[in-house]
Protein backbone atom coordinates (compact mmCIF):
# COMPACT_ATOMS: atom_id res chain seq x y z
CA UNK A 1 0.00 0.00 0.00
CA UNK A 2 1.07 3.54 -0.47
CA UNK A 3 -0.22 7.06 -0.22
CA UNK A 4 -2.04 7.84 -3.49
CA UNK A 5 -1.52 11.40 -4.66
CA UNK A 6 -1.48 11.00 -8.43
CA UNK A 7 2.18 11.57 -9.18
CA UNK A 8 3.52 9.85 -12.30
CA UNK A 9 7.23 9.41 -11.77
CA UNK A 10 7.39 7.84 -8.36
CA UNK A 11 10.18 5.41 -7.56
CA UNK A 12 11.36 3.61 -4.51
CA UNK A 13 14.85 2.46 -3.77
CA UNK A 14 14.29 -0.60 -1.57
CA UNK A 15 17.84 -0.81 -0.28
CA UNK A 16 18.25 2.93 0.07
CA UNK A 17 20.82 4.56 2.21
CA UNK A 18 23.16 1.71 3.24
CA UNK A 19 23.83 0.69 -0.38
CA UNK A 20 24.19 4.33 -1.40
CA UNK A 21 26.77 4.95 1.26
CA UNK A 22 28.63 1.79 0.31
CA UNK A 23 29.05 3.02 -3.26
CA UNK A 24 30.67 6.18 -2.03
CA UNK A 25 27.95 8.52 -3.30
CA UNK A 26 27.50 11.89 -1.58
CA UNK A 27 25.96 11.75 1.88
CA UNK A 28 25.21 14.29 4.57
CA UNK A 29 24.38 14.14 8.24
CA UNK A 30 22.90 16.37 10.88
CA UNK A 31 24.93 15.51 13.92
CA UNK A 32 23.22 15.21 17.31
CA UNK A 33 26.43 16.14 18.99
CA UNK A 34 27.78 19.39 17.55
CA UNK A 35 31.55 18.96 17.37
CA UNK A 36 32.24 22.38 18.89
CA UNK A 37 30.41 23.56 21.99
CA UNK A 38 27.89 26.11 20.75
CA UNK A 39 26.09 26.64 24.02
CA UNK A 40 23.94 29.54 22.87
CA UNK A 41 21.47 27.37 21.01
CA UNK A 42 17.94 28.19 22.12
CA UNK A 43 15.07 25.97 21.11
CA UNK A 44 11.70 27.72 20.98
CA UNK A 45 10.35 25.73 23.88
CA UNK A 46 6.71 25.32 24.83
CA UNK A 47 6.81 28.51 26.89
CA UNK A 48 5.95 31.26 24.46
CA UNK A 49 2.70 32.54 22.99
CA UNK A 50 0.09 30.05 21.95
CA UNK A 51 2.36 27.12 22.78
CA UNK A 52 2.19 28.17 26.43
CA UNK A 53 -1.60 27.90 26.35
CA UNK A 54 -1.36 24.34 25.07
CA UNK A 55 1.27 23.46 27.64
CA UNK A 56 -0.96 24.83 30.39
CA UNK A 57 -3.97 22.93 29.07
CA UNK A 58 -1.89 19.77 29.18
CA UNK A 59 -0.79 20.56 32.71
CA UNK A 60 -4.42 21.16 33.73
CA UNK A 61 -5.40 17.78 32.32
CA UNK A 62 -2.48 16.27 34.21
CA UNK A 63 -3.81 17.87 37.39
CA UNK A 64 -7.23 16.35 36.77
CA UNK A 65 -5.57 12.98 36.24
CA UNK A 66 -3.76 13.31 39.56
CA UNK A 67 -7.16 12.84 41.17
CA UNK A 68 -6.83 9.17 40.23
CA UNK A 69 -4.07 8.84 42.80
CA UNK A 70 -5.55 8.19 46.23
CA UNK A 71 -3.46 11.07 47.61
CA UNK A 72 -6.53 13.22 47.31
CA UNK A 73 -8.78 10.92 49.35
CA UNK A 74 -7.94 12.50 52.70
CA UNK A 75 -9.09 15.85 51.33
CA UNK A 76 -12.51 14.51 50.35
CA UNK A 77 -14.08 13.93 53.77
CA UNK A 78 -12.60 17.19 55.05
CA UNK A 79 -14.04 19.13 52.14
CA UNK A 80 -17.43 17.51 52.60
CA UNK A 81 -17.60 18.14 56.32
CA UNK A 82 -16.39 21.73 55.96
CA UNK A 83 -18.87 22.73 53.29
CA UNK A 84 -21.61 20.46 54.54
CA UNK A 85 -21.35 22.05 57.97
CA UNK A 86 -21.97 25.52 56.68
CA UNK A 87 -25.35 27.08 57.05
CA UNK A 88 -27.33 26.73 53.85
CA UNK A 89 -26.86 29.91 51.86
CA UNK A 90 -27.52 30.80 48.28
CA UNK A 91 -25.97 28.73 45.52
CA UNK A 92 -23.89 31.69 44.35
CA UNK A 93 -22.44 32.21 47.81
CA UNK A 94 -21.49 28.55 48.01
CA UNK A 95 -19.86 28.76 44.58
CA UNK A 96 -17.74 31.75 45.62
CA UNK A 97 -16.71 29.91 48.78
CA UNK A 98 -15.79 26.84 46.79
CA UNK A 99 -13.81 28.92 44.34
CA UNK A 100 -11.87 30.63 47.13
CA UNK A 101 -11.18 27.25 48.68
CA UNK A 102 -9.85 26.01 45.34
CA UNK A 103 -7.64 29.08 44.86
CA UNK A 104 -6.31 28.72 48.40
CA UNK A 105 -5.33 25.12 47.71
CA UNK A 106 -3.67 26.10 44.46
CA UNK A 107 -1.72 28.96 46.02
CA UNK A 108 -0.24 26.74 48.73
CA UNK A 109 0.59 23.98 46.31
CA UNK A 110 2.23 26.24 43.77
CA UNK A 111 4.23 28.18 46.35
CA UNK A 112 5.52 24.91 47.77
CA UNK A 113 6.25 23.58 44.30
CA UNK A 114 8.09 26.64 43.06
CA UNK A 115 10.07 27.05 46.25
CA UNK A 116 11.08 23.42 46.16
CA UNK A 117 11.97 23.47 42.48
CA UNK A 118 14.02 26.66 42.61
CA UNK A 119 15.77 26.41 45.96
CA UNK A 120 16.52 22.76 46.41
CA UNK A 121 17.27 21.81 42.87
CA UNK A 122 16.94 18.20 43.83
CA UNK A 123 13.72 18.79 45.70
CA UNK A 124 12.68 15.18 45.48
CA UNK A 125 15.26 14.52 48.14
CA UNK A 126 13.30 16.64 50.59
CA UNK A 127 9.87 15.31 49.67
CA UNK A 128 11.03 11.73 49.62
CA UNK A 129 13.13 11.81 52.71
CA UNK A 130 12.38 8.57 54.61
CA UNK A 131 10.75 10.50 57.45
CA UNK A 132 8.33 12.22 55.06
CA UNK A 133 7.64 8.98 53.20
CA UNK A 134 6.87 7.08 56.37
CA UNK A 135 4.69 9.98 57.51
CA UNK A 136 2.67 10.01 54.30
CA UNK A 137 2.31 6.22 54.39
CA UNK A 138 1.14 6.44 58.00
CA UNK A 139 -1.52 9.02 57.12
CA UNK A 140 -2.72 6.77 54.31
CA UNK A 141 -2.90 3.75 56.63
CA UNK A 142 -4.83 5.75 59.24
CA UNK A 143 -7.36 6.87 56.66
CA UNK A 144 -7.60 3.31 55.37
CA UNK A 145 -8.39 2.04 58.84
CA UNK A 146 -11.16 4.63 59.03
CA UNK A 147 -12.58 3.36 55.74
CA UNK A 148 -12.46 -0.18 57.14
CA UNK A 149 -14.73 1.06 59.90
CA UNK A 150 -12.30 0.88 62.84
CA UNK A 151 -13.05 4.48 63.73
CA UNK A 152 -15.26 7.26 62.48
CA UNK A 153 -13.58 10.12 60.70
CA UNK A 154 -14.51 13.47 62.15
CA UNK A 155 -12.86 16.84 61.98
CA UNK A 156 -11.13 17.86 65.18
CA UNK A 157 -13.63 19.72 67.33
CA UNK A 158 -11.53 22.86 67.36
CA UNK A 159 -11.40 23.04 63.61
CA UNK A 160 -15.13 22.50 63.29
CA UNK A 161 -15.85 25.21 65.82
CA UNK A 162 -13.47 27.58 64.12
CA UNK A 163 -15.06 26.88 60.79
CA UNK A 164 -18.55 27.48 62.11
CA UNK A 165 -17.72 30.69 63.93
CA UNK A 166 -14.96 33.10 63.15
CA UNK A 167 -13.75 31.79 59.81
CA UNK A 168 -17.17 31.56 58.28
CA UNK A 169 -16.53 34.38 55.85
CA UNK A 170 -14.98 34.27 52.45
CA UNK A 171 -11.57 34.49 54.01
CA UNK A 172 -12.38 31.34 55.95
CA UNK A 173 -12.81 29.27 52.82
CA UNK A 174 -9.61 30.69 51.35
CA UNK A 175 -7.77 29.96 54.58
CA UNK A 176 -9.07 26.38 54.66
CA UNK A 177 -7.72 25.89 51.16
CA UNK A 178 -4.36 27.38 52.09
CA UNK A 179 -4.03 25.04 55.06
CA UNK A 180 -5.19 21.87 53.36
CA UNK A 181 -2.82 22.34 50.44
CA UNK A 182 -0.09 21.18 52.79
CA UNK A 183 -1.86 17.83 53.22
CA UNK A 184 -1.86 16.90 49.56
CA UNK A 185 1.49 18.32 48.48
CA UNK A 186 4.01 15.74 49.75
CA UNK A 187 1.91 12.85 48.50
CA UNK A 188 1.64 14.24 44.99
CA UNK A 189 5.33 15.14 44.81
CA UNK A 190 6.62 11.93 43.22
CA UNK A 191 4.05 12.12 40.44
CA UNK A 192 5.09 15.58 39.34
CA UNK A 193 8.82 15.03 39.71
CA UNK A 194 9.31 15.48 35.98
CA UNK A 195 7.44 18.78 36.14
CA UNK A 196 9.56 19.94 39.06
CA UNK A 197 12.72 19.16 37.16
CA UNK A 198 11.38 21.01 34.15
CA UNK A 199 10.52 24.09 36.19
CA UNK A 200 13.93 23.99 37.83
CA UNK A 201 15.45 23.82 34.35
CA UNK A 202 13.48 26.86 33.16
CA UNK A 203 14.69 28.79 36.15
CA UNK A 204 11.80 31.26 36.05
CA UNK A 205 9.83 31.52 39.27
CA UNK A 206 6.92 33.27 37.57
CA UNK A 207 6.53 30.60 34.90
CA UNK A 208 6.91 27.88 37.53
CA UNK A 209 4.17 29.46 39.61
CA UNK A 210 1.79 29.60 36.65
CA UNK A 211 2.48 25.97 35.80
CA UNK A 212 1.99 24.69 39.34
CA UNK A 213 -1.06 26.91 39.81
CA UNK A 214 -2.66 25.40 36.70
CA UNK A 215 -1.79 21.93 37.93
CA UNK A 216 -3.37 22.59 41.29
CA UNK A 217 -6.49 24.04 39.69
CA UNK A 218 -6.85 20.82 37.74
CA UNK A 219 -6.23 18.85 40.90
CA UNK A 220 -8.80 20.84 42.86
CA UNK A 221 -11.60 21.05 40.32
CA UNK A 222 -13.28 17.81 41.45
CA UNK A 223 -13.01 19.05 45.04
CA UNK A 224 -14.71 22.28 43.96
CA UNK A 225 -17.58 20.29 42.46
CA UNK A 226 -17.72 18.25 45.64
CA UNK A 227 -17.92 21.44 47.68
CA UNK A 228 -20.86 22.64 45.60
CA UNK A 229 -22.78 19.45 46.18
CA UNK A 230 -21.82 18.70 49.74
CA UNK A 231 -24.49 21.09 50.97
CA UNK A 232 -27.14 18.75 49.68
CA UNK A 233 -25.23 15.59 50.53
CA UNK A 234 -27.01 15.15 53.85
CA UNK A 235 -30.28 14.69 52.10
CA UNK A 236 -29.12 11.63 50.19
CA UNK A 237 -30.85 8.39 51.20
CA UNK A 238 -28.89 6.28 53.67
CA UNK A 239 -26.12 4.41 52.04
CA UNK A 240 -26.84 0.82 51.25
CA UNK A 241 -24.78 -2.22 52.04
CA UNK A 242 -22.83 -1.90 48.85
CA UNK A 243 -21.44 1.45 49.93
CA UNK A 244 -19.75 -0.29 52.84
CA UNK A 245 -18.07 -2.59 50.37
CA UNK A 246 -16.92 0.35 48.25
CA UNK A 247 -15.48 1.97 51.39
CA UNK A 248 -13.45 -1.16 52.07
CA UNK A 249 -12.26 -1.15 48.48
CA UNK A 250 -11.09 2.46 48.87
CA UNK A 251 -9.36 1.44 52.06
CA UNK A 252 -7.38 -1.20 50.22
CA UNK A 253 -6.48 1.28 47.50
CA UNK A 254 -5.07 3.56 50.20
CA UNK A 255 -3.11 0.67 51.71
CA UNK A 256 -1.69 -0.19 48.28
CA UNK A 257 -0.69 3.45 47.93
CA UNK A 258 1.08 3.33 51.28
CA UNK A 259 2.95 0.20 50.18
CA UNK A 260 3.89 1.93 46.94
CA UNK A 261 5.38 4.84 48.88
CA UNK A 262 7.27 2.59 51.26
CA UNK A 263 8.68 0.45 48.48
CA UNK A 264 11.76 2.56 47.71
CA UNK A 265 12.83 2.22 51.34
CA UNK A 266 12.82 -1.57 51.17
CA UNK A 267 15.16 -3.97 49.39
CA UNK A 268 13.79 -4.66 45.94
CA UNK A 269 12.50 -8.18 46.53
CA UNK A 270 10.72 -7.05 49.69
CA UNK A 271 9.04 -4.20 47.86
CA UNK A 272 7.68 -6.51 45.19
CA UNK A 273 6.40 -9.02 47.73
CA UNK A 274 4.84 -6.30 49.86
CA UNK A 275 2.81 -4.97 46.91
CA UNK A 276 1.91 -8.50 45.86
CA UNK A 277 0.79 -9.35 49.37
CA UNK A 278 -1.39 -6.25 49.57
CA UNK A 279 -3.06 -7.18 46.27
CA UNK A 280 -3.65 -10.74 47.40
CA UNK A 281 -4.99 -9.78 50.82
CA UNK A 282 -7.25 -7.18 49.24
CA UNK A 283 -8.69 -9.83 46.95
CA UNK A 284 -9.14 -12.24 49.85
CA UNK A 285 -10.81 -9.67 52.08
CA UNK A 286 -13.04 -8.05 49.46
CA UNK A 287 -13.88 -11.23 47.58
CA UNK A 288 -13.90 -14.25 49.85
CA UNK A 289 -14.11 -13.18 53.48
CA UNK A 290 -16.47 -10.25 53.02
CA UNK A 291 -19.78 -10.95 54.78
CA UNK A 292 -21.75 -8.07 53.32
CA UNK A 293 -25.19 -9.41 52.61
CA UNK A 294 -25.41 -9.90 48.88
CA UNK A 295 -28.02 -7.34 47.92
CA UNK A 296 -27.94 -8.21 44.28
CA UNK A 297 -26.06 -10.11 41.67
CA UNK A 298 -23.97 -7.07 40.83
CA UNK A 299 -22.20 -7.17 44.17
CA UNK A 300 -21.55 -10.91 43.92
CA UNK A 301 -19.97 -10.29 40.52
CA UNK A 302 -17.88 -7.44 41.91
CA UNK A 303 -16.62 -9.64 44.71
CA UNK A 304 -15.58 -12.34 42.28
CA UNK A 305 -13.86 -9.74 40.12
CA UNK A 306 -12.00 -8.31 43.12
CA UNK A 307 -10.80 -11.77 44.15
CA UNK A 308 -9.59 -12.54 40.64
CA UNK A 309 -8.01 -9.11 40.19
CA UNK A 310 -6.09 -9.51 43.43
CA UNK A 311 -4.67 -12.87 42.37
CA UNK A 312 -3.86 -11.66 38.86
CA UNK A 313 -2.08 -8.52 40.04
CA UNK A 314 -0.07 -10.42 42.65
CA UNK A 315 0.93 -13.14 40.17
CA UNK A 316 1.89 -10.69 37.46
CA UNK A 317 3.91 -8.57 39.82
CA UNK A 318 5.88 -11.35 41.42
CA UNK A 319 6.09 -13.38 38.22
CA UNK A 320 7.44 -10.63 35.99
CA UNK A 321 9.92 -9.68 38.68
CA UNK A 322 11.14 -13.28 38.94
CA UNK A 323 11.29 -13.83 35.17
CA UNK A 324 13.12 -10.62 34.46
CA UNK A 325 16.46 -10.94 32.74
CA UNK A 326 19.67 -9.23 33.78
CA UNK A 327 19.83 -5.47 33.70
CA UNK A 328 22.44 -3.03 32.52
CA UNK A 329 25.73 -3.49 34.38
CA UNK A 330 26.33 -0.04 35.84
CA UNK A 331 29.66 1.21 37.04
CA UNK A 332 30.21 3.90 39.65
CA UNK A 333 31.60 7.18 38.38
CA UNK A 334 35.31 7.81 38.31
CA UNK A 335 37.44 10.19 36.25
CA UNK A 336 39.70 7.39 35.12
CA UNK A 337 36.71 5.43 33.78
CA UNK A 338 35.72 8.43 31.67
CA UNK A 339 39.27 8.84 30.38
CA UNK A 340 39.42 5.16 29.56
CA UNK A 341 36.16 5.34 27.62
CA UNK A 342 37.55 8.24 25.59
CA UNK A 343 40.71 6.29 24.85
CA UNK A 344 38.67 3.31 23.65
CA UNK A 345 36.46 5.62 21.59
CA UNK A 346 33.33 4.46 23.40
CA UNK A 347 30.32 6.69 24.06
CA UNK A 348 29.25 7.03 27.69
CA UNK A 349 25.84 7.11 29.31
CA UNK A 350 25.61 8.66 32.76
CA UNK A 351 22.41 8.03 34.68
CA UNK A 352 21.71 10.30 37.63
CA UNK A 353 19.16 8.43 39.72
CA UNK A 354 17.87 8.00 43.23
CA UNK A 355 15.96 5.21 44.92
CA UNK A 356 13.12 7.51 45.88
CA UNK A 357 12.34 8.75 42.41
CA UNK A 358 9.54 6.93 40.63
CA UNK A 359 10.55 7.67 37.01
CA UNK A 360 14.12 6.56 37.80
CA UNK A 361 12.82 3.21 38.97
CA UNK A 362 10.68 2.95 35.90
CA UNK A 363 13.69 3.65 33.69
CA UNK A 364 15.70 1.05 35.56
CA UNK A 365 12.96 -1.59 35.67
CA UNK A 366 11.76 -1.29 32.08
CA UNK A 367 14.26 0.44 29.82
CA UNK A 368 17.50 -0.68 31.45
CA UNK A 369 16.22 -4.25 31.66
CA UNK A 370 15.19 -4.44 28.02
CA UNK A 371 17.31 -7.20 26.40
CA UNK A 372 18.34 -5.08 23.41
CA UNK A 373 19.30 -2.10 25.54
CA UNK A 374 21.32 -4.36 27.85
CA UNK A 375 23.09 -5.97 24.90
CA UNK A 376 23.92 -2.71 23.16
CA UNK A 377 25.08 -1.15 26.40
CA UNK A 378 27.41 -4.05 27.12
CA UNK A 379 28.84 -4.03 23.62
CA UNK A 380 29.37 -0.41 22.72
CA UNK A 381 28.88 1.79 25.78
CA UNK A 382 30.38 2.65 29.10
CA UNK A 383 27.45 2.83 31.51
CA UNK A 384 27.85 4.96 34.62
CA UNK A 385 25.30 5.40 37.38
CA UNK A 386 25.49 8.27 39.85
CA UNK A 387 23.37 7.45 42.88
CA UNK A 388 21.86 10.54 44.46
CA UNK A 389 19.72 8.74 47.05
CA UNK A 390 21.82 10.17 49.85
CA UNK A 391 22.87 13.77 49.79
CA UNK A 392 26.32 15.06 50.56
CA UNK A 393 28.68 13.02 48.42
CA UNK A 394 31.14 15.71 47.24
CA UNK A 395 31.97 13.86 44.03
CA UNK A 396 28.31 13.62 43.01
CA UNK A 397 27.77 17.27 43.91
CA UNK A 398 30.66 18.24 41.66
CA UNK A 399 29.15 16.23 38.82
CA UNK A 400 25.77 17.91 39.31
CA UNK A 401 27.40 21.30 38.90
CA UNK A 402 29.62 20.23 36.03
CA UNK A 403 26.80 18.81 33.93
CA UNK A 404 24.16 21.24 35.21
CA UNK A 405 21.88 18.48 36.41
CA UNK A 406 18.71 19.99 37.87
CA UNK A 407 16.98 16.89 39.17
CA UNK A 408 16.47 13.20 38.82
CA UNK A 409 16.13 11.33 36.62
CA UNK A 410 18.72 12.79 34.28
CA UNK A 411 20.44 10.65 31.68
CA UNK A 412 23.42 12.14 29.84
CA UNK A 413 24.88 10.85 26.60
CA UNK A 414 28.55 11.59 25.94
CA UNK A 415 29.87 10.90 22.47
CA UNK A 416 33.13 9.12 21.88
CA UNK A 417 35.08 12.36 22.36
CA UNK A 418 33.59 12.84 25.79
CA UNK A 419 31.36 15.74 24.67
CA UNK A 420 27.80 15.73 25.98
CA UNK A 421 25.07 15.52 23.33
CA UNK A 422 22.71 18.08 24.80
CA UNK A 423 19.95 17.16 22.34
CA UNK A 424 19.83 13.67 23.73
CA UNK A 425 19.64 14.48 27.42
CA UNK A 426 16.71 12.80 29.19
CA UNK A 427 14.90 14.08 32.25
CA UNK A 428 12.01 11.65 32.31
CA UNK A 429 11.12 8.04 31.66
CA UNK A 430 11.64 6.88 28.07
CA UNK A 431 10.53 3.50 26.69
CA UNK A 432 13.19 1.12 25.31
CA UNK A 433 12.67 1.73 21.56
CA UNK A 434 13.29 5.47 21.49
CA UNK A 435 16.05 4.97 24.02
CA UNK A 436 17.77 2.61 21.58
CA UNK A 437 17.52 5.33 18.94
CA UNK A 438 19.24 7.78 21.27
CA UNK A 439 21.95 5.24 21.96
CA UNK A 440 22.55 4.90 18.23
CA UNK A 441 22.64 8.65 17.85
CA UNK A 442 25.19 8.99 20.64
CA UNK A 443 27.29 6.24 19.06
CA UNK A 444 27.25 8.28 15.86
CA UNK A 445 25.65 5.64 13.70
CA UNK B 1 -18.72 -16.42 48.51
CA UNK B 2 -19.00 -20.23 48.49
CA UNK B 3 -15.66 -22.00 48.83
CA UNK B 4 -16.01 -23.94 45.59
CA UNK B 5 -16.62 -20.80 43.58
CA UNK B 6 -13.69 -19.03 45.22
CA UNK B 7 -11.33 -21.84 44.30
CA UNK B 8 -12.59 -21.98 40.73
CA UNK B 9 -12.17 -18.24 40.28
CA UNK B 10 -8.70 -18.38 41.82
CA UNK B 11 -7.63 -21.09 39.39
CA UNK B 12 -9.02 -19.12 36.47
CA UNK B 13 -7.15 -16.01 37.62
CA UNK B 14 -3.90 -17.94 37.99
CA UNK B 15 -4.29 -19.36 34.50
CA UNK B 16 -4.94 -15.92 33.03
CA UNK B 17 -1.98 -14.34 34.79
CA UNK B 18 0.30 -17.24 33.93
CA UNK B 19 -0.74 -17.03 30.28
CA UNK B 20 -0.08 -13.31 30.17
CA UNK B 21 3.36 -13.82 31.72
CA UNK B 22 4.17 -16.53 29.21
CA UNK B 23 3.13 -14.34 26.27
CA UNK B 24 5.20 -11.45 27.55
CA UNK B 25 8.32 -13.50 28.21
CA UNK B 26 8.42 -16.11 25.44
CA UNK B 27 11.46 -15.78 23.18
CA UNK B 28 10.66 -13.50 20.27
CA UNK B 29 10.92 -15.02 16.78
CA UNK B 30 13.61 -13.41 14.61
CA UNK B 31 12.11 -10.67 12.42
CA UNK B 32 11.46 -11.87 8.87
CA UNK B 33 13.59 -10.19 6.23
CA UNK B 34 11.51 -8.90 3.31
CA UNK B 35 12.46 -10.69 0.09
CA UNK B 36 12.83 -9.01 -3.28
CA UNK B 37 9.57 -10.67 -4.32
CA UNK B 38 7.72 -9.02 -1.40
CA UNK B 39 9.10 -5.62 -2.34
CA UNK B 40 8.06 -6.08 -5.97
CA UNK B 41 4.53 -7.11 -5.03
CA UNK B 42 4.22 -4.16 -2.68
CA UNK B 43 5.34 -1.73 -5.38
CA UNK B 44 2.77 -3.11 -7.78
CA UNK B 45 -0.01 -2.77 -5.24
CA UNK B 46 1.09 0.75 -4.36
CA UNK B 47 1.38 1.92 -7.95
CA UNK B 48 5.03 2.97 -7.93
CA UNK B 49 8.17 1.62 -9.60
CA UNK B 50 11.41 0.37 -8.15
CA UNK B 51 14.81 1.80 -8.82
CA UNK B 52 18.21 0.33 -8.07
CA UNK B 53 20.80 2.27 -6.16
CA UNK B 54 23.12 2.20 -9.20
CA UNK B 55 20.53 3.77 -11.47
CA UNK B 56 19.53 6.29 -8.84
CA UNK B 57 23.17 7.23 -8.44
CA UNK B 58 23.48 7.81 -12.18
CA UNK B 59 20.43 10.04 -12.36
CA UNK B 60 21.53 11.82 -9.23
CA UNK B 61 24.79 12.80 -10.84
CA UNK B 62 23.35 13.65 -14.24
CA UNK B 63 20.51 15.98 -13.27
CA UNK B 64 20.32 16.60 -9.53
CA UNK B 65 17.94 19.55 -10.01
CA UNK B 66 14.98 17.58 -11.34
CA UNK B 67 15.13 14.90 -8.66
CA UNK B 68 13.35 14.94 -5.34
CA UNK B 69 14.69 12.49 -2.78
CA UNK B 70 12.47 11.71 0.19
CA UNK B 71 13.88 9.94 3.22
CA UNK B 72 11.01 8.08 4.88
CA UNK B 73 13.04 6.63 7.73
CA UNK B 74 12.86 7.84 11.31
CA UNK B 75 14.06 11.31 12.13
CA UNK B 76 17.07 10.02 14.07
CA UNK B 77 18.11 7.79 11.18
CA UNK B 78 18.05 10.80 8.87
CA UNK B 79 20.12 12.80 11.31
CA UNK B 80 22.69 10.05 11.56
CA UNK B 81 23.23 10.06 7.80
CA UNK B 82 21.26 10.49 4.58
CA UNK B 83 21.69 10.96 0.86
CA UNK B 84 22.92 14.48 0.31
CA UNK B 85 20.01 16.68 -0.73
CA UNK B 86 17.30 14.34 0.51
CA UNK B 87 14.36 15.66 2.53
CA UNK B 88 13.33 13.94 5.73
CA UNK B 89 9.74 12.79 5.88
CA UNK B 90 9.32 10.09 8.53
CA UNK B 91 6.54 7.76 7.42
CA UNK B 92 4.98 5.14 9.65
CA UNK B 93 4.31 1.88 7.81
CA UNK B 94 0.67 1.72 8.90
CA UNK B 95 -2.68 2.72 7.44
CA UNK B 96 -3.06 5.42 10.07
CA UNK B 97 0.45 6.76 9.36
CA UNK B 98 -0.24 6.92 5.62
CA UNK B 99 -3.59 8.63 6.11
CA UNK B 100 -2.04 11.21 8.36
CA UNK B 101 0.86 11.79 5.98
CA UNK B 102 -1.31 12.52 2.97
CA UNK B 103 -1.66 16.28 3.25
CA UNK B 104 1.85 17.21 4.40
CA UNK B 105 3.30 14.87 1.80
CA UNK B 106 1.33 16.56 -0.99
CA UNK B 107 2.61 19.91 0.23
CA UNK B 108 6.17 18.59 0.25
CA UNK B 109 6.02 17.13 -3.26
CA UNK B 110 4.56 20.24 -4.85
CA UNK B 111 2.07 20.73 -7.68
CA UNK B 112 4.16 19.21 -10.48
CA UNK B 113 2.70 15.73 -10.93
CA UNK B 114 5.35 14.67 -13.44
CA UNK B 115 8.41 15.38 -11.41
CA UNK B 116 10.74 12.57 -10.51
CA UNK B 117 10.28 11.50 -6.90
CA UNK B 118 12.32 8.79 -5.24
CA UNK B 119 11.51 7.44 -1.79
CA UNK B 120 13.85 5.40 0.32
Amino acid sequence: MAVQLGYENVYRDPVGFPAWKEQGLPVAATPWCPPEGDGSESCPGPTSGLALVWTLLGVFAGGLALNLTPCVYPLIPITVSYFGGQSPGSKARLAVHGLLYLVGLAVTNSLLGVAAALTGGLMGAALQHPVVVVGVALVLVIFASSLFGFWELRLPAGLTRAASRSYMGYFGAFFMGLTLGVVAAPCIGPFVLGLLTWVAGQGSAWLGFIVFFTLSLGLGTPLFVLALFSGSLDRLPRSGEWLLWVRRLMGWVLLAMAAYFLRPLLPQAWGVFLLGAVALLAGLHLGVLDRTAAVGRALAGLKGAAWMAGIIIATLMIGSWALRGPGVAWQPYSDSLLAQAQKLGKPVIIDFAADWCAPCRELEDITFHHPQVVEKAAKAFVMIKVDLTRKGNPQSQALLVRYQVKGVPTVLFLDKNGQECKDLRLVDFLPPEPFLARMDAAAGK
Amino acid sequence: MPLKRSILLALAALLLAGGALWVAHRPAPPPRQATLEDVRREAEAGGYRLITTAELGQRYQQEPAGLLLVDTRQDWEYRAGHIKGAVSFPLEPSAWGRWRAKKPLAALLGPDKNRLVVFY
